[in-house]
């Protein structure tokens, strides 16, 4: 065989193949030892180099610079409140578009038929670890630790089946601040803390099921072609998605919007997790 | 504190709220923003004076940010607007690599596995260890191969958002981070295998 598939190495890596000829790619790369070649390479950009990449923390004090600069920008709208010159300049139509999309969806909360009481547990939980962390010790978290991994390896100890995914969110200022082996509704849970701005709790559970069992929501999101479930409990907001047989759901006191922007940027779409083979 | 329902536009809010909700949503990415900002400029100061400005305009134009959509995706895309208008072409290119070099690299490199011997090849990463050597490839990449590789492989954009951030179509995505991600491999070749690429082979 002499045809090598280029393009189609990184599609097949990016999880953009459909069948057939996904298999074909998938079967030319077991016998062709270049395209295997560089479909490692293609790989290790795509998973090895980000990991050696630096990330640098904002400086201390940028958030109050921005803050500042919002705050002249708000004196100089109460003096003229017409100058919104700059909007048309952006190039941000898909943005709108997608936006409609979603804006076509009814967002109020509403219970449905389904007479699941999951989110009402999952939003008794939070309340239990706020409560639980207010009087010192740690919120019943069995191992405290801001390290994913070390978390991560302590769920598989302890009987989660499951693989686990313990978000790094240090980009989002928060912070992990430990978790348990827990049971949500008869069945296990990895529930993972963080600690946000202003001490806002984060609670992250993972426990086998589907995102089905959830009573109706009329606040469901798309976005990067996974569908979001929000519910609200009081000033808590629960943010469900699946991934593969495992469904994910945030839950904080934090905004409503910061919570779902925080989903957003976590969840992933399983299949494109780990390439196969 | 309870939202305003989501199809409130932003401008019917009184300042005060509108601001608010701003912050809420916009400015939890300052972390995020800061990073990809840090890596536009190619690490200089000028990242600051960046994020400010994108916030600014985020700002200014939130009334055209639809509640509930990706907030990250915006903010970056305002970000690339400002940075390739602004900052970008003021400033002259560091050195940038020879691709037909590095092109002719990864050929070799694709070339010179051993037919017979290889039965399988794994790429195994091991734990995080960070890598002057790939900040300094990476800055070298030209502009448009260096950018696709970051919002993709850095900031985990799907192609869909990143097309919206550069304002390319998506198969130009595809072929600009296919490029990236060969020139960036072929710069970093005598690298990778400390920093976590090796064969296995059975």
């Amino acid at each position: 065989m002499t045809a090598h598939y280029g393009e189609e190495l990184q599609d097949l890596l990016d999880g953009r193949l459909a069948e057939p000829r996904r298999s074909e790619v998938t079967a030319h790369v077991e016998t062709c030892v270049r395209c295997r070649r560089e479909l490692d390479a293609l790989r290790w950009i795509k998973s090895g180099m980000p990991k050696q990449v630096g990330e640098a923390e904002p400086p201390p004090d940028l958030a109050s610079r921005v803050r500042a600069s919002l705050d002249a920008a708000d004196a100089t709208d109460a003096a003229a409140a017409s100058r919104r010159s700059f909007a048309s300049r952006v190039p941000r139509r898909a943005w709108i578009a997608a936006g409609l999309a979603a804006a076509a969806v009814l967002v109020v909360f509403a219970r449905g038929d389904r007479p699941s009481a999951l989110p009402a547990l999952v939003a008794a939980d939070f309340a239990a670890y706020e409560s639980a962390a207010a009087q010192g010790g740690g919120g019943g978290l069995d191992i405290q630790s801001s390290d994913p991994k070390a978390v991560e390896a302590h769920f598989a100890r302890n009987g989660i089946a499951f693989p686990t995914r313990v978000f790094d969110l240090g980009m989002m200022q928060y912070r992990l601040a430990g978790g348990r082996v827990h049971e949500l509704d008869g069945r296990p849970s990895a529930l993972f803390a963080y600690r946000g701005p202003e001490d806002t709790a984060l609670v992250c559970q993972m426990y086998p099921g589907s995102v089905s069992e959830l009573p109706a929501t009329d606040d469901v999101r798309e976005n990067n072609g996974i569908t979001f479930h929000v519910f609200r409990s009081g000033n808590v907001t629960l943010v469900f998605w699946q991934e593969g047989d495992v469904v994910c759901v945030l839950t904080s006191s934090a905004p409503t919007e910061t919570v779902v922007q925080l989903a957003f940027v976590k969840a992933v779409r399983v299949e494109s997790l780990a390439p196969r083979g | 504190m309870t939202p305003p329902p989501p199809h409130t536009p932003h401008r019917e809010l009184d300042s005060e709220s509108r601001r608010a909700e701003f912050e809420a949503t916009a400015l939890s990415f300052l972390g995020v923003v800061y990073g990809t900002a840090r890596r536009l400029t190619r690490g200089s100061d000028d990242a600051e004076d960046l994020v400010q400005e994108t916030y600014l305009r985020a700002y200014r134009t939130f009334d055209n940010f639809v509640r509930g959509t990706n907030c990250r995706g915006w903010l970056l895309t305002i970000m690339y607007s400002v940075f390739i208008n602004h900052y970008h072409k003021t400033r002259r290119d560091p050195a940038t690599a020879s691709i037909d070099e590095l092109e002719e690299r990864f050929q070799a490199y694709l070339e010179s596995g051993d037919d017979a011997g290889e039965a399988a090849t794994t790429v195994e990463v091991h734990g995080v260890r960070l890598s002057p050597e790939v900040d300094q490839a990476l800055s070298r990449l030209p502009e448009e191969f260096r950018a696709a590789v970051l919002f993709v492989d850095l900031d985990g954009l799907s192609y869909d958002e990143a097309a919206v951030v550069l304002a390319c179509p998506v198969g130009t995505v595809r072929s600009r981070l296919y490029r990236g991600r060969k020139l960036l491999f072929a710069a970093l070749q005598d690298h990778a295998v400390t920093l976590g690429f090796r064969k296995i082979e059975r």
